[in-house]
């Protein structure tokens, strides 16, 4: 069984370039078409840019990608985000965190999604059963 | 008198009704599509990515994202944002599964912000039963409502 530590770092995990071929599955997964996911043209419309707007869920499972990576057989038994920016199409993105408590079979950790020169645009906490 | 005593009150949907009607089942198909758009494999053990957490709950609860927004007096149109997403897991997701969901909205708070001005800040429960009844997850979802017409 591994072992681990308060103020141990969790491996990175990095997206090198999200995927809008992804947004369009995702809004079908999602069933909303919002088109700030799919036509560029309405994001510039909007004034939020110039690239589509990935899916704020996505984001979550890139950090969910994260941490199950970091506890293998491990499970998430509970997970808290918040959103702070946009991840646009193209973007670099890498989900990382530390190790904040470790008791009765259970790790506490937080971390952030960072997108490449642009800084955090999600942050959170989470308890996995390890 | 605080700031907010000069704007019309928020509407008042706390307690709303969000169960939903329709069954989602979690295909091997799909969640494999999702797993692979976000970078990874899916599990070899049966168990579904766990944002399923989030689609599931979306999905199948009693009303859609715009219709959640025009229970709140909100076009869909002027563009609901997330603010922050909570899941609490009493079992894992599985691939073949089909649950059902219950839910509620829990406030509707109007504020003012510097950056957005006049805003609504809604909170709903959401929870996912497998179709015995048993509670698979707990969720808890806020959106800003941006009130362009108040601010």
């Amino acid at each position: 069984m591994m072992r681990y530590a308060i103020g141990d770092a969790l491996p990175p995990f990095v997206i090198e370039s999200v995927s809008p071929e992804a947004m369009k599955d995702w809004a079908v997964f999602l069933a909303d078409p919002n088109p700030i996911h799919l036509n560029v043209e309405v994001v510039k419309a909007k004034g939020l840019g110039d690239r589509v707007i990935n899916q704020g869920p996505i984001n979550v499972a890139y950090m969910m990608n994260m941490l199950m990576a970091a506890f293998p057989g491990g499970r998430i038994e509970s997970m808290d985000s918040r959103f702070l920016d946009n991840v646009f199409g193209g973007d670099r993105v890498v989900a990382s965190g530390t190790i904040t408590a470790v008791e009765d079979g259970r790790v506490a950790c937080e971390f952030t999604l960072a997108a490449d020169g642009r800084g955090p645009v999600n942050s959170g906490t989470a308890t996995i059963a390890i | 008198m605080t700031d907010t005593d000069t704007l019309p009150p928020a509407p008042d949907v706390a307690g709303t009704s969000l169960d939903g009607t329709r069954v989602f089942t979690i295909s091997a198909e799909e969640n494999a599509a999702l797993c692979r758009s976000t970078g990874v494999e899916p599990a070899a053990d049966g168990s579904a990515h766990p944002i399923y957490y989030y689609i599931a709950t979306q999905v199948a609860m009693g009303k859609t994202v715009a219709g959640v927004c025009d229970t709140c007096a909100f076009d869909v149109e002027d563009g609901p944002m997330m603010g922050s997403s909570g899941v609490r897991f009493d079992a894992p997701l599985k691939v073949g599964e089909s649950y059902k969901v219950t839910g509620e909205i829990l406030s509707l708070v109007r504020k003012r912000s510097r950056k957005l001005g006049v805003m609504d800040v809604l909170t709903y429960r959401l929870r996912l039963h497998t179709l015995d009844g048993a509670k698979v997850l707990e969720t808890d979802n806020i959106w800003v409502l941006p009130r362009k017409e108040l601010a």
